[in-house]
């Protein structure tokens, strides 16, 4: 454990120069991105005064070191300015985001995981039987089918056609479902596919014949000789999967109206909000890393042999 | 209001036992909204819901720049005069508007007992403030070019305030009924966590109060007890924010909002034939147009101009692309504003094109079109479309899009640096009047001082807007901004299209909805159909 610690804390620091790299990146790419905010910020009727008033106050007449000086040294200070779109804080404006985009992401990985595996567990041990087939046909549909189109069918089934679920929003405890379905389509797909392969690799060593040998009933087989020995790939998938949902949740949250961060990440980068946009993206990148070190400690617990 | 109870009761049922299932999961999270419409209480004058498409940046009056944000402020702040549904200016808070012989004083008889949602009067002080405010340079007031000629402002008495103005400016008074110009409590803008600079829970004079704003998910607000004029039916009013059209759509259909603005064009047809809505294609006074670039070598001569006018058919473009939400220009303004005359048509003559364009030496020309993707109605499908039209006679026409940001650097780009030739623009006055679109054809707003992006100027032109810019006299104002739109027609710096329309949708449980021609619904007095 000893080493799996110094591990952690040494991926921490790491995690510092990447962090620093990521917020010179965004920096940079947002100020060579066409389009002036303080003209998008004015609106259209503006008069040329009021935008170069406008860019004066926003800090964009300034060098870029000096633009960058401000952002750094107010990150290190916990504070990622101010949204130029809405004026409030952009440390505000993410965190009554967050909420809504992690409860989103947790229940689609959850659905995800937990169909995923089991679907996967299923094809694996019936291999080849029209149940591998059947599964591996909706999976397939899971991993193509865009998921702007499939939230729309959702919506028009279960909304419109049959009234059982709210179209949109995230005001009743059963808004969740439909986003969190459609969200959880692709993943369910790709850790069913992936638990499948890995199952069958596991189901085809010796230890799982010896154990079937010496009589252990089948479920503890597949589930304890085989699947806890199958899921390190799939915790990989899983995890990634999560990270990806918690940024990639712009269509599902646009579709239906979900009050989440990629929403506004959106809007922002449409409104050359740069202050929000920065401070996103930071965020993610924290996230990101964060996630990545919980996976390596879940590794050690999955599998014990695993030492950093 | 939200649904019928016929229609949610199966709902109820089902809903009961998923919600035990996610009850738990969900119950820690903060995305429950106790105040949500389909929860909200039937009683007294219940919840009247509707779906928009645009998440408020900011609830300060001075702050705005979309008629969907502004309709919600609408209903919380009021401006002193409106237009009514005529589209004749008429009092509001201010009973009166008087301007004197010279333009250069406005008198403004207030009307009495008006009080704020803070409980202080409404009074000539708090016109005096709010009208300060907009013409201050440290605030950002992205509409406030207007105001600019406001030179100060007296309280005479409580109940009448004199605007002395810089020059006369016959425009003025209908300026004052947009809602950057909305009357807010003085003291509101260091009370309840607002500053100036920073206002974001507006206290007016409206029937309704400033309640929540959920972001990214909703804005209530609640009937005001004290209101003057006249009460509206519902309690609340919750503006729900989906920014997809088709999702606003289910919404309605599935009868979980009252009203929604903006669906899917392509669905307009099929909610026109659905008994359970009414569809409204409410006349808007934006118009869209080609901006030919005419300090282009080829654009810069009228005859090629006139000939892309004559070789795209806009009324199948309406039509087809449009899905009939909107109608084909026939002046350089919308029929809305006041200042417009009917001034002359360009007819599909594809023949009369090609030969315009071989006269003046343009045969096979090649031009790039640049259009924004998804701003304005089927903006994208409709430059594709006349680049179709274009190649038909003869030029070599390339479409390109980009995101909105990166489109406007490129139109706005001074001239020595703007390589566009042709883009698809639309231009909404905020007020009902001429001299804010006759921005768009006079030298002082040419890029990058403003957003007149076919650089087209002509001396008559000026001549005549300088004149109308101070003409006191309503007919012969007019008079000027029909002879400036005469030449502006034919000189044809743009290709006119058309006027969008503004399509508002509703469920026919409720009535006493209409729309104005600025791109916004009136929906305060809506109430149950029976």
């Amino acid at each position: 454990m000893r080493g799996t610690a110094a591990h952690i804390v040494r991926t921490l620091l790491l995690s510092l120069i990447t962090l620093f790299g990521v917020s010179i990146l965004i920096f940079l790419m947002l100020r060579v991105l066409p389009g002036d905010p303080a003209r998008v910020l004015a609106g259209l009727n503006a008069s040329e005064e009021q935008v170069s008033r406008l860019r004066e106050q926003l800090g964009l007449d300034e060098s870029l070191l000096t633009q960058y000086w401000g952002f750094i040294t107010g990150v290190l200070q916990g504070d990622l300015g101010e949204s130029a779109r809405t004026s409030r804080p952009v440390t505000a404006e993410i965190a009554v985001r967050i909420p809504a985009t992690l409860i989103l992401a947790v229940v689609a990985t959850v659905i995800g995981s937990v169909v995923g595996v089991a679907a996967g567990v299923i094809a694996a041990v019936r291999r080849n039987s029209f149940v591998d087939h059947a599964i591996s046909s909706v999976a397939m549909m899971g991993v193509s089918m865009p998921v702007y189109w499939l939230g729309l069918l959702l919506i028009l089934l279960f909304a419109v056609t049959l009234g059982w679920l709210p179209a949109a929003g995230s005001a009743e405890p059963l808004s969740i479902v439909l986003p969190a379905t459609t969200l959880a389509a692709f993943s369910t797909a790709l850790i069913s596919r992936m638990t499948r392969a890995s199952m069958l690799e596991v189901l085809g060593q010796d230890y799982i014949r010896t154990a079937e040998a010496k009589g252990a009933p089948p479920r503890t087989v597949i589930i304890k000789h085989g699947l806890r020995n199958a899921f390190i790939p799939v915790l990989t998938v899983i995890s990634l999967q999560f990270g990806a949902l918690l940024g990639g949740a712009v269509l599902t949250e646009t579709v239906f109206g979900w009050p989440g961060i990629g929403r506004l990440l959106v809007d922002s980068i449409a409104a050359r909000d740069f202050a929000v946009v920065q401070g996103i993206v930071l965020v993610y990148a924290a996230a990101f890393i964060l996630l990545n070190v919980i996976v390596d400690v879940l590794y050690v617990v999955v599998d014990p042999r695993i030492r950093y | 209001m939200n649904t019928t109870p016929a229609r949610r009761r199966p709902s109820r049922a089902r809903s009961l036992a998923a919600a035990a299932a996610l009850g738990l999961l969900l119950s820690a999270c903060s995305v429950e909204d106790p105040e949500a419409p389909a929860t909200g209480g039937e009683g007294g004058g219940g919840t009247f819901s509707i779906a928009v498409g645009i998440d408020p940046d900011t609830f300060d009056p001075a702050g705005q720049t979309t008629t969907t944000v502004q309709n919600m402020v609408d209903y919380v702040v009021e401006t002193l005069v409106v237009f009514d549904e005529e589209g004749e200016l008429v009092g509001n808070l201010a009973e009166t508007f008087e301007t004197s012989e010279d333009g250069r004083t406005v008198t403004l008889g207030l009307r009495d007992g008006v009080v704020f949602h803070d409980g202080t009067p409404f009074d000539a002080e708090a016109v005096k403030f709010n009208l300060e405010r907009i013409i201050d340079p440290a605030l950002t007031v992205p509409l406030g070019s207007p105001f600019e000629v406001i030179e100060s402002v007296t309280a005479v008495d409580d109940t009448t305030a004199e605007v002395a103005l810089s020059r006369p400016s016959p425009g003025f008074v209908s300026a004052l009924s947009v809602t950057t110009a909305g009357m807010i409590a003085p003291q509101s803008v260091t009370a309840d966590g607002n500053t100036n600079e920073n206002y974001q829970r507006p206290v007016g004079t409206g029937p309704y109060t400033f309640g929540d704003y959920t972001a990214g998910e909703s804005v209530t607000v609640e009937k005001f007890a004290d209101y003057w004029g006249e009460e509206p039916h519902y309690d609340t009013v919750v503006f729900r924010i989906v920014p997809e059209a088709a999702t606003r759509e289910s919404l309605l259909l599935s009868g979980q909002v009252d009203m929604m603005i903006l669906p899917p064009v392509s669905d307009i047809q099929a909610l026109q034939a659905n008994e359970d809505v009414e569809v409204l294609l409410a006349e808007s006074d934006r118009t869209i147009f080609i901006a030919l670039d005419t300090n282009d070598p080829l654009l810069s001569d009228p005859m090629v101009r006139q000939a892309l006018n004559y070789a795209v058919d806009k009324q199948a473009i309406v039509d087809n692309v449009l899905f009939g939400a909107g109608e084909v220009m026939d002046a350089p303004m919308a029929p809305s504003l006041a200042g417009y005359c009917q001034t002359g048509s360009y007819d599909f003559d594809p023949e009369r094109a090609r030969q315009m364009l071989a006269d003046a030496g343009a045969a096979d020309a090649s031009l790039e079109l640049l259009t924004p993707s998804g701003r304005y109605v089927q903006d994208q499908q409709s430059a594709e479309a006349i680049a179709g039209y274009l190649r038909e006679v003869g030029l070599d026409v390339s479409v390109s899009t980009s995101d909105f940001p990166s489109f406007l650097a490129r139109v706005n780009a001074a001239p020595s640096e703007n390589t566009v030739d042709m883009h698809l623009l639309g231009w909404a006055p905020p007020y009902l009047d001429a001299d804010f679109q006759m921005q768009m054809f006079r030298q002082a707003t040419h890029p990058p001082a403003g957003l007149a992006t076919s650089f087209y100027t002509n001396p008559q032109v000026e001549e005549l807007l300088t004149q109308a810019d101070v003409e006191t006299d309503e007919s012969r104002r007019e008079q000027l901004y029909c002879d400036a739109s005469q030449i502006i027609w034919d000189d044809a710096p743009w290709i006119f299209l058309w006027t969008q329309s503004f399509p508002v949708v509703w469920s026919d449980d409720v009535t006493g909805i209409s729309a104005t021609p600025t791109e916004k619904f009136s929906a305060i007095y809506a109430r149950p159909a029976n």
